[in-house]
C-alpha cells in the first residue's frame, strides 16, 4: 500500500544554525547531563549560561548522536566515546589522504 | 484486539542464535555477547559487509533476550523453532504476563529513546511499539516519535541540489488494532551545497501521533557516495589532474572539469607531480562556499616508439645534471 506525499518544508540543520539543549539532545537520543560531560571533554562548544539554556551547533550534531549511538549501542563511557570520535574521524583524515595518494600513482 | 493479529504468517526469528548463545545463557553472558557482536558490526565503526542490516539483527535480538519478561515469553514460543521458518503467533500470545511499563519504562531505565525501524515483522507484532510489550497505551497523549533515515545521494545531487523520491516503512495501526507496514513516500528537494553528515528536517513527517498530538519529524542524514573524479571534503572537492611532464615544466592552460563546469586553469612553469592548486568557490556551494583543489598528477608519455626513445635519449644527454635521487645522498 503507497501513499504519496510531496513534502515542501526542508530544513538543513547547517552551520550556523544554533539547536536548543533539549531539541538537540531529543534528536540525538541523548541525555543532557551526556552533552554536559561531552561538552567538558571539548567535543562540543555551546553557547549560553546553565545547561538548560544551552543552545549548540547544528553542526555538532553528527558528532553528539554518534556519541549517542556509541554510549548506547557499544556501552561505552562517556570519555570513551570521545577518544572513539575523535579516533574515527582521524582515520577518515587519514582514509581520504590514501585515497589521494592512490589516485597520484594508479594508472 | 491482538488475538486478530495473531492470524498473520511471518519468518521466526532465532533470538539466540543471532546472538551467538546458548538458550541458557544467562543474562550477563547475553549482554557480553551483544557487545562483542555490536562492536564487530556497528555501523559507525564497522567495515563488514552488511554491517548495518547485522546490527539491527543484533539490536532485535538483544531488546528481547536483555529484558526478563520479553525473554520469558519469547521462550514460551518454544526451541523447535528455526530462524526463517514459517511462523504464527499463537492466539493467547503474551496473555498471563504483567509488564513492567513498555517503551515508557524502557525510555526511562535507558536514557535512549527506543528506535524498533528496521526490525523484522516478527519483532513487530510480537514485541513492538503496539503490542501488549509495547506500552503504546501509555503514549496516548503524548506526540509522536521522530523517525530517523539515511539517504545516500551523488555528489552532483549535493552541488546542484535536486529532487529525491523516497520510500520509507511505517508501522500504521488499522482500526482492528493490527499492525500493518505501510510505505510512506516523500518527496525531498535536496538544498544544493547540503554536505556529507548533515541532517535535514521535514517537520511532522515522523511517526504519527496516536492520541491526535504532534506528529513527530523526519531527519535525513545525508551521505554522499564516493565520486569517480572528486574527492569530497567538508564543502572542498579534490580532483587529481593527469598532466603531460611539458605541461608541469613549462606551464600550460588546461581544461579542468569542476561541479559547476569546465573552467580554465594556469599550471604554472615547474609544478611537480602531487602539487594542490586552488580554484577558489569552485566546491559545493554554501555560505561560505567549498574550494576546488586540483591534484596535479605528472603522467610519463610510453616509450614506445623510436621518436619517443629518442626524445628520452635527448633528456638524458642534454638534463644530465638532473638527479631525482640527490636528497637520497644527503
Amino acid at each position: 500500500m503507497s501513499e504519496f506525499v510531496e513534502v515542501y518544508p526542508v530544513r538543513v540543520l547547517a552551520e550556523g544554525d544554533w539547536i536548543g539543549a533539549a531539541e538537540a539532545c531529543r534528536l540525538c537520543r541523548i541525555e543532557l547531563e551526556v552533552v554536559m560531560e561531552l561538552a567538558d571533554l571539548g567535543l562540543l562548544s555551546p553557547r549560553g549560561d546553565a545547561p538548560l539554556d544551552w543552545q549548540v551547533p547544528a553542526g555538532a550534531l553528527p558528532r553528539l548522536a554518534l556519541a549517542g549511538r556509541l554510549i548506547q549501542d557499544l556501552g561505552v563511557n562517556v570519555s570513551g566515546a570521545v577518544l572513539a570520535i575523535e579516533l574515527l574521524e582521524r582515520q577518515r583524515s587519514l582514509q581520504r589522504q590514501i585515497e589521494l595518494l592512490q589516485r597520484l600513482t594508479q594508472d | 484486539m491482538f488475538s486478530e493479529r495473531a492470524g498473520s504468517l511471518m519468518e521466526y526469528r532465532d533470538y539466540y542464535k543471532i546472538l551467538g548463545v546458548a538458550r541458557t545463557a544467562t543474562a550477563e553472558e547475553i549482554k557480553k555477547s551483544y557487545r562483542r557482536l555490536a562492536r564487530k558490526y556497528h555501523p559507525d565503526v564497522s567495515k563488514e559487509k552488511d554491517a548495518e542490516s547485522k546490527f539491527k539483527e543484533l539490536q532485535e535480538a538483544y531488546e528481547v533476550l536483555k529484558d526478563p519478561e520479553k525473554r520469558a515469553a519469547y521462550d514460551q514460543l518454544g526451541s523447535e523453532w528455526k530462524s526463517g521458518q514459517q511462523f504464527r503467533p499463537p492466539p493467547d500470545w503474551a496473555s498471563g504476563f504483567e509488564f513492567s511499563g513498555g517503551a515508557g519504562a524502557r525510555g526511562a531505565g535507558g536514557g535512549h529513546a527506543f528506535d524498533e525501524q528496521g526490525f523484522s515483522e516478527f519483532f513487530s507484532q510480537l514485541f513492538g511499539g503496539h503490542s501488549p510489550f509495547g506500552g503504546a497505551g501509555r503514549r496516548q497523549s503524548a506526540g509522536g516519535r521522530d523517525h530517523h533515515a539515511r539517504i545516500d545521494v551523488e555528489l552532483e545531487e549535493v552541488f546542484g541540489g535536486g529532487t529525491r523520491t523516497l520510500e520509507l516503512k511505517r508501522p500504521e495501526v488499522k482500526a482492528d488494532g493490527s499492525v500493518e507496514l505501510r510505505t510512506h513516500t516523500v518527496r525531498v528537494t535536496l538544498p544544493a551545497g547540503v554536505t556529507d553528515g548533515q541532517l535535514i528536517r521535514l517537520a511532522g513527517q515522523g511517526e504519527a501521533a496516536p492520541g491526535g498530538g504532534r506528529a513527530g519529524d523526519l531527519y535525513l542524514e545525508v551521505h554522499v557516495r564516493p565520486h569517480r573524479l572528486y574527492q569530497l571534503d567538508g564543502r572542498n572537492v579534490t580532483l587529481t589532474l593527469p598532466v603531460a611532464p611539458w605541461e608541469a615544466a613549462l606551464g600550460a592552460s588546461v581544461t579542468v572539469p569542476t561541479l559547476g563546469g569546465a573552467v580554465e586553469m594556469q599550471i604554472p612553469a615547474g609544478a611537480q607531480s602531487g602539487q594542490k592548486l586552488r580554484l577558489r568557490g569552485r566546491g559545493l556551494p554554501g555560505q561560505p562556499p567549498g574550494d576546488a583543489y586540483v591534484q596535479l598528477k605528472v603522467v610519463l608519455p610510453p616509450a614506445d616508439s623510436p621518436e619517443a626513445r629518442t626524445l628520452y635519449e635527448s633528456m638524458r644527454t642534454q638534463l644530465a645534471g638532473f638527479d631525482p635521487r640527490a636528497d637520497l645522498r644527503r
